[in-house]
């Protein structure tokens, strides 16, 4: 009997069997390796100390602590709610982002309308009518612009002393 | 398939895809019914993959946080046992990542022996007093094998995994999971006769 016999004989018995091979092939290996067990007396060995081995690492006992599982999910609870809370903050900044664009849109048709009228009668080109809109628009942004610039920098203070 | 097969297969499906929904969810009621389900199963792996208990404490926490967090990513095409085990894996690898950059070799033992060892039932004096031995050595064995080893036998023998499963959690070839089950075995077999080298 030559040691690639041996080899897979333990093999066999080392993966228990059920899933090393499938169907047909399950039972010529099985068939195989109680012939082979049968004459051979160290594998038999092997495969008793194998069966003991794994009664022995099925024996072994871990439990986890009653603390421990009840403490995780007092945790797992309170991430679970700073999520929930989380994505609810998140629902809130989509839904008011919704609504500012929408008003934007609303309100920059209305402006233009308002605008075009005004040029008009005034007898202006469109083209003067329409930087006045654009500058008009854009003040508010270039305004919080150049506040944000100028925190911390002698023209804030200098503001805040007319204020003051 | 016969029909009892058919019956437990299908209603295990079920499962997995009521797990996947509510992991969607993130349905806390769900997610304590599941670490009430799986807290030994996990536990057991964590302590022989880490070996030290303290450690597997604080990531057997860590992976239910994980759970909640990413449970959207669960596949319920699969046991999600083999999901959570991944994702327990993936947190120990973490953990030694931090603190020296290997893989599983870093989780080796430290001389203390996690495990408690039961009185095993409906036997003689004698023989429960050699099988508690038996169960001692092989313990002690254990916190001496390389972690792969540990961790293949862990889930091969204690949580029952095909070695497809096994494969899919620790993400090496088949032929590598035999190949550790077989040389773990092979490597207890001294402990066994109390002859460790």
């Amino acid at each position: 009997m030559n040691t690639d016999a041996h080899e897979r004989a333990r093999k066999l018995v080392a993966l228990d069997g059920p899933d090393e091979v499938s169907g047909s092939d399950q039972v010529a290996s099985n068939a195989w390796l109680r012939a082979h067990l049968e004459t051979c007396d160290a594998c038999r060995a092997f495969a008793g100390n194998a069966a003991e081995t794994i009664r022995g690492l099925r024996a072994i006992s871990l439990v986890a602590g009653r603390g421990l599982v009840s403490t995780t999910q007092t945790r797992v609870r309170r991430r679970a709610l700073e999520l929930q809370r989380h994505r609810e903050r998140l629902w809130l900044v989509a839904v008011s982002c919704t609504a500012v664009t929408l008003c934007a849109l609303l309100s920059t048709a209305a402006l233009w309308r308002g605008f075009e009228w005004l040029g008009t009668r005034a007898h202006l080109a469109p083209s003067v009518w329409q930087v006045g809109f654009l500058v008009f628009c854009g003040m508010p942004a270039v305004v919080a612009g150049v506040l944000l610039l100028a925190k911390d920098t002698h023209l804030a203070d200098h503001a805040g002393s007319y204020q003051g | 398939m016969n029909a009892t097969a058919f019956y437990f297969e299908s209603s295990m499906t079920q499962e997995t895809t009521e797990i996947a929904r509510g992991l969607r969810r993130r349905d806390p009621d769900l997610l304590d019914r599941l670490i009430e389900q799986y807290q030994h199963r996990l536990f057991r792996y964590l302590v022989h993959l880490t070996g030290r208990r303290e450690l597997a404490e604080d990531l057997f926490q860590e992976t239910w946080i994980r759970v909640l967090e990413r449970g959207h990513q669960f596949n319920d095409k699969y046991a999600f046992s083999t999901w959570l085990f991944a994702v327990a894996r993936n947190l120990a690898i973490d953990h030694m990542r931090r603190k020296q950059p290997a893989s599983l070799d870093g989780l080796l033992n430290d001389g203390e022996t996690p495990f408690d060892v039961p009185a095993t039932g409906r036997a003689s004096a004698f023989d429960m007093t050699v099988q508690r031995e038996q169960t001692e050595q092989i313990a002690a064995g254990m916190q001496h094998l390389p972690a792969e080893y540990r961790e293949a036998l862990t889930l091969r023998f204690q949580e029952g995994m095909s070695l497809e499963e096994i494969a899919s959690v620790v993400r090496v070839p088949l032929g590598t999971v035999k190949s550790r089950i077989y040389r773990g075995l092979s490597a207890l077999e001294p402990w066994l006769k109390g002859m460790p080298s």
